[in-house]
């Protein structure tokens, strides 16, 4: 790493070198479909990380619930789709609106107040979801779940057919395309006013106020924000699975492993969480899992400790772990 | 049909199960209120405490409330470790990497678990806690009776504890001015480490309570946890004593929801009421204004 750091790895240039691998990557693996799925969840996975770093390592709000915005985003794209028989595009942008919904729901209340009130809040919230997807059967078919979620409708691109029924590949280069305008996003976001003052509630809360910061307005862009890709990226998921439950859309992991994939790969830059994704994900399914069959999340527990306290700036980036004043915390 | 009778025995099933509930997030209360960190672990603490009674009635038929100090001793071990090894050392940095380092040991203990003891939810089943003390149509069980009377001493003796002895006046004085606590001769780090300890004790003390009424799985923790942080809020951050009054609240919340409403919104009776006390009261009942 130290060497890199001589090259000067700037944001952009990472960045650049990530997409690029990405891209190539199908032709490296020969579009064999195993690695191809592993690698679309992976691509999930990193846009969410990308959204939930943009709250946590930009504006310094930790978010336990990310598995909420997932999940609304999974099941309002379905229900759309399935049950008013909208078009699937227009159906995840409506999506990603009902995450935003979410967002300022549990948004306004918690974040007047400073402190690890929203981090649990926002668990209790996912919760309070996954209880909802389970309860309100008319609409969610319960904890059974919903078969048969259509795909996106395929295109054609000059002569070449996209179909995302058929083959991977559509749909990988679908993951990315989102991942990349996920990422695009919160880099200009980053790079506006709104991101100084993100960057400045994450810094001092007290003093961002101070200098006439509206520190709750600025956590709510960044939330909701965060939100919108993350249950946009829901809403993918689910046509790119075609089914769609409870357990499935509220999963856990949805929550865990975007402060895994953000931490590992560095939570002071805005790729980093997108590499650290990649890597984690393909860790997880060739290694962690051949050591503990069942309880091989327990090195994401391990690994988010050990990092947290002897690497805290991840693979990427500059140190993001800030010492507060006096020692009352 | 509802009758009178059934809101009487709700009403009463729900102070007793509100007044567990406050055993259940005790330490996690304690910890927040003295320490300023919220440890997210603090339902797998609860969990594994939970295990122990578990195991050892299995194992070798010791009673839960034998097994009592035994699982205390292994949740209070394990949190003096966690702090030892771990968040003693970022301590001092931004608030959000204990958020974040404790939910990482919380997910390092789950899985520990599930590995090693699969995913069956498990029930510390002991015959008399099932026996059920009737009057005039209402029953509860011996069980309930027991675990209530425990909760009550666990809050009022941390009570006293924290009020009446040396030690005790230390970690309040700690928590009140750290470096004024530190120049009066109070090794302040120590303090730390007993108080994060005292918290896993609490919780462990929790968990074969939550096995007998409940049922243990590795998963348990996290609702645990939420709802210890509902209490703590609804309470007021420090104020011990009113953890009672909060869970008998949340009980009878609950118990009415699924009396009136359904079983299944229960757990949305909590979370409800927790954003109504941040949106109005964000101090809680017991809570100094700030």
């Amino acid at each position: 790493m130290k060497r890199l750091r001589a090259f000067r790895l700037t944001e952009e240039v990472a960045a650049a070198l990530v997409f690029a691998a990405v891209a190539v990557l199908p032709v490296a693996i020969s579009f064999n479909p195993y690695y191809l799925s592993i690698f679309i969840s992976a691509l999930i996975l990193g846009a969410v990380s990308i959204a939930w770093n943009l709250l946590a390592g930009v504006c310094g709000q930790v978010s336990f619930g990310h598995a909420g915005f997932f999940g609304i985003g999974a099941y309002v794209s379905a229900i759309l789709v399935m049950k008013a028989g909208w078009n699937p595009y227009i159906a995840m942008g409506a999506a990603g609106l009902a995450g935003v919904t979410g967002a300022l729901l549990i948004g306004i209340p918690a974040f007047r107040l400073r402190g690890p009130y929203f981090a649990l809040a926002i668990l209790g919230f996912a919760e309070v979801m996954k209880l909802l997807a389970v309860n309100l059967t008319g609409l969610t078919e319960g904890s059974q779940g919903i078969f048969n979620v259509p795909p996106l409708p395929g295109f054609r691109v000059g002569g070449v057919v996209v179909d995302f029924y058929v083959s991977g590949t559509p749909n990988y280069y679908f993951a990315a395309v989102l991942m990349l305008a996920v990422y695009l996003a919160a880099y200009f976001l980053r790079r506006s006013n709104t991101g100084l003052a993100m960057f400045a509630v994450q810094g001092d809360e007290e003093t961002a106020a101070g200098i006439g910061v509206p520190v709750l307005r600025t956590k709510l862009v960044a939330l909701t924000v965060s939100a919108f890709s993350t249950a946009l990226m829901g809403a993918f998921y689910t046509h790119y699975v075609h089914f769609l439950s409870p357990d499935m859309a509220f999963d856990g992991y949805w929550t865990v492993m975007p402060v895994v994939g953000s931490l590992f790969g560095g939570m002071g830059t805005l790729i980093g969480p997108g590499v650290g994704s990649l890597v984690i994900t393909g860790l997880d399914e060739f290694v962690f899992k051949r050591f503990f069959e069942t309880g091989h999340k327990l090195f994401f527990g391990l690994l988010l400790a050990v990092v947290i306290v002897w690497a805290p700036s991840g693979l990427l980036g500059r140190r993001v772990r800030k010492t507060t004043h006096g020692g009352k915390g | 049909m509802i009758s009178a009778g059934t809101i009487v025995q709700s009403l009463l099933s729900g102070i007793l199960e509100g007044g567990n509930y406050a055993l259940y997030c005790l330490g996690l209360a304690f910890v927040f209120g003295i320490m300023r960190i919220i440890n997210m672990a603090h339902g797998e603490f609860v969990v594994l405490g939970g295990y122990a009674a578990y195991w050892l009635l299995v194992k070798w038929g010791v009673s839960p409330l034998l097994s009592l100090p035994l699982a205390a001793g292994i949740a209070g071990g394990t949190a003096l470790v966690v702090y030892r090894v771990l968040l003693q050392r970022i301590r001092t940095t931004a608030e959000l990497n204990t958020l974040i380092l404790t939910f990482g040991v919380g997910i390092f203990l789950a899985n520990l678990f599930l590995q090693l003891w699969t995913a069956d939810l498990r029930n510390i089943d002991v015959g008399w806690a099932q026996n059920p003390l009737s009057f005039v149509g209402i029953c509860i069980s011996f069980g309930e009776i027991a675990a209530f009377a425990l909760s009550l001493a666990g809050v009022l003796g941390l009570d006293a504890f924290l009020r009446r002895t040396k030690t005790g006046k230390a970690i309040r004085v700690t928590a009140i001015d750290r470096d004024a606590a530190a120049l009066a001769g109070i090794d302040v780090e120590r303090i730390d480490l007993l108080a994060f300890g005292i918290g896993g004790l609490l919780a462990g003390l929790a968990g074969p309570l939550l096995g007998m009424l409940s049922y243990l799985s590795p998963g348990a923790g996290i609702a645990v946890t939420i709802k210890a942080f509902i209490l703590t809020v609804l309470a007021g951050v420090g104020s011990i004593p009113g953890l009672i009054v909060a869970g008998m609240i949340l009980g009878i919340g609950e118990a009415m929801t699924v009396t009136f409403v359904t079983s299944s919104y229960r757990e949305l009776f909590g979370f409800t009421l927790f954003l109504v006390v941040l949106l109005i009261r964000p101090s809680g009942l017991f809570g100094r204004r700030t």
